[in-house]
C-alpha cells in the first residue's frame, strides 16, 4: 500500500514532468485533430489570421480529447503493469539486458530529440510511422465522429507505453520486479494517475495560449528530452558496470560528496574462516560507503542496511555476478559473494544505474 | 485521365502530418488517393484531371499549413 502511494506521489511530481517531456509530443499529436476541426470551424476571416492570433478555443472541445487520451494512457499503463508482473514472475531480466535496453531506450529518445529539433531529416526515422492503411482508417474513423476526432487521442495516449520515460522505466523496473501481475499494475495505474494532473494541466494551458507558444513548448520537450536521452544512455552504461558515470559523477555533486573517500577493510567476521562483511548504508541517494577495499580470495558477505529508503537504490545489482536483489525500504539484507582474485574490481549499482559504488579487491 | 504526382512537402513536423495531409482524399473532389511519407517528407497524390488541377492540389496543401516543393 505505502509503494502504490509513493508511486503516485513519484507520478505526480518528477513522474509527470519527466513523461511530459517525453510524450509531450504525441500529446500533442493527439490534439491536432481537434484543434484543426476547430480551425474549420471558425469563420474565414479568423481563419486567415489563425496563425499569427488563433481564435479563442471553446473549453470542453479541448478538454474532451486530452482526457480520452489520459484515460487510454492510463489503461495501456495498468495493462502493461500486468504484462510485466507476469514477465517478471516468469523471468528476471538481468543487469546486463537492462543495460542493453537502457542504452537502446537513451539512443531512441536521442534521435526523437534531435527529429523534434529539426537537426537533419534523417531522424525522421526515429518517429514511428503507422502503416497508410492504418493511417487511412485511423482518419476516417475520426472524420466519421461528428463532433469530435477521439479516436487519435485515445490511440496516441495507449500508444505512450511504447515510449516510456526515465521515472516511468524505473517504476517499471519496479513493477517487474514485484513478480505479482495484480501489485504491479496496482503499481503502475497509481504511478500513471499522479502524473495525469500536470500533463492535463500543461497540454490544456497550452493549447489554449497558442500556436505560437506551442512551438516553444515542443522545443522545451525536446530539449528536455535531449538530457534525459544523455542520462538514460549514461545509466546503461553505468549499469553495465562502468566505473565512470555522469549520473553519479552528478549525484555526488549534489549531496556534496565530491570524491568518495576509500574506506579500509573492515574487520572478518569469523576469523577462522576468514569471511569478511562488508556493510554498505543504503541511502535514497546511494550507498555509503561507495568506494571500498577488501580482501582478495576470501567468502565475502554483503550486509546492506536500509532505512526508509524509497528511492531505485532499493533495486541493488552486481551486473558481473548476475546478482539483483530487491532491498526493503526498512532492513538488512545480505548477498554472499564468492571469493574474487587480487586485484578484481567489483561494481555494484542501482538498477537504473544512477547510483553506485566499487568494490577492491587486494592482497593482504 | 488519371495522374500520379509526388511532391517534396516542407513543413512537416511529425507523423500526425502526414495524417493531415492524406485528408486532402477526402476533402478534394477527384483526387483519388493521399499518401504522405513523413520519413522522406513526400506526398504523392492519385487524381482525375477532368476534375481537379495539380494547382489546386498545392493551394490545398499550402492552406493546411505546407509547402509542396
Amino acid at each position: 500500500m505505502v509503494n502504490i502511494l509513493l508511486a503516485f506521489l513519484t507520478g505526480l511530481t518528477t513522474g509527470g514532468l519527466s513523461c511530459l517531456a517525453v510524450q509531450g509530443g504525441l500529446l500533442a499529436s493527439s490534439l491536432a485533430g481537434q484543434i484543426e476541426k476547430d480551425l474549420q470551424n471558425s469563420p474565414p476571416a479568423a481563419h486567415k489570421q489563425s496563425r499569427k492570433n488563433p481564435p479563442p478555443r471553446s473549453k470542453p472541445q479541448l478538454a474532451k480529447p486530452i482526457l480520452v487520451f489520459l484515460l487510454a494512457k492510463l489503461i495501456a499503463y495498468t495493462v502493461l503493469g500486468l504484462l510485466l508482473g507476469w514477465a517478471g514472475r516468469v523471468l528476471q531480466l538481468s543487469p546486463y539486458t537492462r543495460a542493453f535496453l537502457l542504452i537502446a531506450i537513451g539512443i531512441f529518445m536521442l534521435g526523437s530529440a534531435l527529429r523534434m529539433l529539426n537537426v537533419h531529416p534523417i531522424f525522421r526515422y526515429f518517429a514511428f510511422e503507422p502503416p497508410a492503411a492504418l493511417r487511412r482508417w485511423l482518419r476516417r474513423k475520426a472524420g466519421s465522429s461528428a463532433d469530435s476526432p477521439l479516436l487519435t487521442p485515445a490511440l496516441l495516449g495507449a500508444l505512450t507505453v511504447l515510449i516510456p520515460c526515465g521515472v516511468t522505466q524505473v517504476m517499471m523496473a519496479a513493477a517487474l520486479a514485484t513478480g505479482d501481475p495484480l501489485q504491479s499494475a496496482a503499481l503502475m495505474f497509481a504511478f500513471t494517475l499522479g502524473t495525469s494532473p500536470l500533463f492535463f494541466a500543461v497540454a490544456y494551458f497550452t493549447t489554449q495560449i497558442g500556436a505560437r507558444l506551442e512551438r516553444y513548448f515542443m522545443r522545451f520537450v525536446a530539449i528536455v528530452v535531449l538530457i534525459l536521452a544523455i542520462i538514460t544512455i549514461d545509466s546503461g552504461i553505468a549499469l553495465a558496470g562502468s566505473p565512470v558515470s555522469l549520473t553519479r559523477w552528478f549525484n555526488q555533486q549534489l549531496t556534496g560528496n565530491l570524491q568518495p573517500s576509500l574506506v579500509e577493510f573492515q574487520p572478518p567476521e569469523d576469523a577462522e574462516t576468514s569471511s569478511q562483511v562488508i556493510t554498505i548504508q543504503v541511502q535514497n541517494y546511494g550507498y555509503e560507503p561507495a568506494l571500498i577495499r577488501a580482501r582478495a580470495d576470501v567468502p565475502t558477505r554483503l550486509r546492506l542496511i536500509s532505512k526508509d529508503v524509497y528511492s531505485c537504490a532499493l533495486a541493488f545489482t552486481v551486473p558481473s555476478l548476475g546478482i539483483q536483489e530487491l532491498l526493503k525500504p526498512t532492513g538488512i539484507t545480505e548477498i554472499e559473494i564468492p571469493p574474487q582474485q587480487e586485484g578484481s574490481r567489483l561494481t555494484f549499482s542501482c538498477s537504473m544505474g544512477m547510483y553506485g559504488g566499487v568494490i577492491l579487491f587486494e592482497d593482504v | 485521365m488519371k495522374k500520379k504526382i509526388t511532391l517534396q512537402i516542407q513543413g512537416m513536423e511529425c507523423p500526425n502530418c502526414a495524417m493531415k495531409l492524406e485528408s486532402i482524399e477526402d476533402r478534394l473532389k477527384g483526387v483519388l488517393l493521399a499518401e504522405a511519407s513523413y520519413h522522406k517528407a513526400l506526398l504523392t497524390v492519385e487524381y482525375q484531371e477532368e476534375l481537379i488541377s495539380e494547382e489546386a492540389i498545392r493551394a490545398e496543401i499550402a492552406r493546411l499549413g505546407y509547402q509542396a516543393v
